[in-house]
């Protein structure tokens, strides 16, 4: 484990731009404005610093995408009844009555970026004769540009709750800049709220979702305010496949950061978010990055060749996710603890709380290979994510958050007919006979970051991530040989543990435009290996700076 | 004997009708309802009713939206929805030092307020603040909401000469001195 494990908080405004990023995809954000139109209220009844929620917000969504209590009484839009309420004693011989938004909820967003590079982004094309993989076939190194404007998505979402505790929720990124210029869905989920009450259970202690939608995770990546993402989400784990090393047969490509988001399944969960306890156990498909058979042969729910659009999920095993928190108000005043909000001497306003969590992940991977007599070799894989979360905010004011991870894999190494390990990665013409065990494939990490509410307007943001992967390490070490210093394949860290500070500031131009600005003190970099040690030397980092613009509406 | 009653009671009736005036007109140039009151007369206190009028908080809305009170009077704040609401406002008429935030409370419960600082307090709550109301603080017991087309009535205004205000929400005040001698006709035009 890192010895590098410190907290680090700043009170000072971030300044602002002048160094470089190399922006990772920009996390989607959902405030939903259609919930605005709907009750005619304003986005900061639901959110500080959209699209973080307060805990009226919080509550509301707990509740289905409705306030938690009287809220026919609230809405200005009213709904669509789709049956009498009468039909209610007429249900097995009438539809169950229902109702949709009186309007179609939906709010639309917007986004745009621009970042600036500094000097050492060139730093990954020094040599060209020696980095051929970094050229393309006449000798031309690729270029970074110092400045650069981007698009980010343009995103459309819906939610709402077609009555009887049924809540909806799809969005969608129309288009999307750079790789993902289709467009993705993000989620696409009903929610049937508090579905304990057929059982007798306790209000809100179980509550079923179904479809495509991020995991619970302690703190969303989806739905996030920062401009980049939190890099223990984006850790896969590809295990050490350096010659020089012992080598492990882990490729998993899952990480919380995927894209999509989100995951296919289904959901139980129970308890609120803005105090008490809750938890979550999700079953989805596993995607760990095996070729998935596209079915042209076999029809499968939605469309395509024969009936299909195919499968996603490349394993017959359907992960698991859980989670459980606990969320400690801390008022004196028990009336105003274990209301949704707290009732200041100015008006009411979120708790002072801390929450503790803990999460697990557990996947089996499955990865298949050639074996004699034009068989197949399936090395079934286990592996899990686990860690714990804490968060503690204080007045809606300052929030201190974070959380630590932990990931292993199980590692199966391909042997031959002789029982000889097969080297990694296997030739052309390897017929793997069997399996041996290895070594397992470990990353762990984390984050920690400060909000601080300056102005109901202005927030402050300090974060520390930091992810620790011995195989990221050896895996960009590269071939080398003899006694020279050798170039590696590609950019590699200078360290098994990668460190990122990024301080930023965010700016509510009115209460749907948002514009923000980090900057990112990467973690160091290099592209020389020590040919004697294969470890990297003469280490530099690629700061960057992103300024992002934002609306919805 | 019969003369002088006579001569008494037409004297009296006069009376009666002397102090019987009346200010009517029209506020135009605005859409809504408007305010007209009678500003402040030198030397004239007049004592504040007791009936308390109550402003409510409705479905994440300020009910009356504009509420119109005698200087001097106590309103009650009602809250009648499901959720916290806060009820302050930052001045009044400009004097920050007659602002006030009279904090959270449940439903079905109220809190009083006195307002002995004439002029328009705007109302706001801090954790919806979409939501708008206003209460005119009238310095005398003089004044009127005008209707829909913009018409107003203040009745039972004694005769003389006064200050009369006219007050829109988003609109600068106008004001216009108006002799009252038994019904009197006064129209504004007001200007955002």
């Amino acid at each position: 484990m890192s010895k590098q494990w410190r907290a680090v908080f700043f009170g000072a405004v971030a300044f602002l731009a002048v160094v470089i990023i190399e922006l990772a995809t920009p996390p989607r954000a959902d405030a939903i404005p259609a919930f605005s139109r709907q009750y005619n209220t304003s986005c900061s009844t639901c959110h500080i610093d959209f699209p973080k929620l307060n805990d009226f917000g919080k509550a509301f969504k707990d509740a289905g995408f409705k306030f938690p209590t009287d809220d026919e009484s609230m809405l200005k839009v009213p709904p669509v009844m789709l049956g009498a309420p009468a039909n209610k004693e007429l249900w097995p011989h009438a539809i169950w009555p229902g109702t949709i938004p009186g309007l179609p909820p939906i709010g639309l967003r917007f986004n745009s970026y621009f970042q600036v590079v500094g000097k050492s982004r060139g730093n990954f094309n020094p040599f060209l004769p020696l980095t051929p993989t970094l050229t393309d076939p006449s000798g031309v190194p690729g270029f970074v540009p110092r400045t650069d404007f981007e698009p980010g998505f343009f995103s459309i979402f819906t939610a709402g709750n077609f009555g009887s505790d049924i809540a909806f929720w799809v969005d969608d990124d129309i288009s999307v800049g750079g790789a993902n210029k289709n467009g993705t869905l993000g989620d696409g989920y009903l929610r049937f709220v508090n579905i304990g009450r057929f059982l007798r259970l306790p209000k809100d202690a179980l509550t079923f979702r179904i479809g495509q939608f991020e995991l619970d995770l302690p703190f969303t990546q989806a739905r996030a305010y920062d401009i980049s993402p939190y890099d223990i989400y984006t850790q896969a784990n590809f295990g050490a496949t350096n010659a020089l090393f012992p080598q492990q047969n882990v490729a998993n490509a899952f990480n919380f950061n995927a894209t999509p988001l989100q995951t296919n399944g289904v959901e139980f969960s129970g308890g609120h978010n803005y105090g008490g306890y809750h938890y979550s156990v999700a079953f989805v498909d596993q995607n760990t990055g095996n070729p998935i058979d596209t079915g042209t042969f076999v029809p499968s729910a939605t469309g395509g060749n024969n009936g299909g659009l195919g499968f996603f999920s490349d394993s017959n095993f359907k992960d698991i996710y859980s989670r459980f928190s606990y969320r400690f108000n801390l008022e004196r005043n028990p009336e105003s603890r274990h209301s949704i909000q707290a009732a200041g001497p100015t008006g009411p306003r979120d708790h002072t709380y801390i929450r503790l969590g803990v999460y697990d992940f557990y996947g089996r991977s499955a990865q298949r290979f050639s074996a004699a007599g034009g068989t197949t070799l399936t090395a079934h894989e286990p592996f899990y994510r686990l860690g714990g979360d804490l968060d503690f905010g204080y007045h809606g004011v300052f929030n201190i958050f974070g959380l630590f991870m932990y990931g292993r894999d199980h590692n199966l190494l391909p042997v031959n007919a002789e029982g000889a390990l097969l080297p990694l990665p296997l030739p052309a013409d390897a017929t793997v006979a069997g399996f041996v065990h290895g070594a397992a494939a470990t990353f762990s990490g984390g984050f920690l970051q400060a909000d601080y509410l300056v102005y109901p307007w202005m927030m402050l943001i300090m974060r520390w991530d930091s992810v620790h992967s011995t195989g990221d390490l050896l895996n960009g070490a590269g071939f080398i040989g003899g006694t020279a210093p050798e170039f590696t394949n590609y950019p590699l860290p200078f360290s098994s543990t990668r460190n990122r500070y990024t301080p930023g500031v965010q700016f509510l131009i009115h209460a749907n435009i948002k514009a923000s600005f980090e900057y990112l003190v990467r973690p160091q970099q290099a592209v020389i290996v020590n040919a004697t040690t294969g470890l990297p030397v003469q280490p530099f980092r690629v700061n960057a700076a992103t300024a992002g613009l934002e609306f919805v509406y | 004997m019969q003369r002088v009653s006579l001569v008494l009671a037409v004297v009296v009736a006069l009376a009666l009708v002397a102090s019987a005036g009346s200010i009517s007109g029209k506020v135009s140039g605005v859409s809504g309802k408007s305010v007209v009151y009678v500003d402040t007369i030198a030397g004239k206190i007049f004592p504040a009713p007791a009936q308390h009028p109550v402003m409510d908080q409705k479905g994440l809305l300020f009910q009356p939206h504009v509420l119109v009170v005698q200087e001097g009077t106590t309103v009650d704040f009602l809250n009648s929805d499901n959720v916290q609401h806060n009820v302050f406002w930052p001045s009044i008429s400009g004097d920050k030092k007659a602002g006030h935030n009279l904090g959270t409370w449940p439903k079905g419960e109220k809190r009083s307020w006195k307002f002995d600082h004439a002029g328009v307090a705007s109302l706001l709550c801090n954790v919806h603040p979409e939501m708008s109301g206003y209460i005119v603080v009238s310095p005398t017991p003089y004044f009127a909401e005008t209707d829909a087309s913009g018409a107003y009535h203040i009745k039972d205004v004694p005769d003389g000469s006064y200050t009369v205000v006219a007050w829109h929400e988003g609109a600068k005040n106008q004001s216009k001195p108006v002799t009252v001698k038994g019904d009197t006709t006064q129209d504004f035009t007001l200007t955002k």
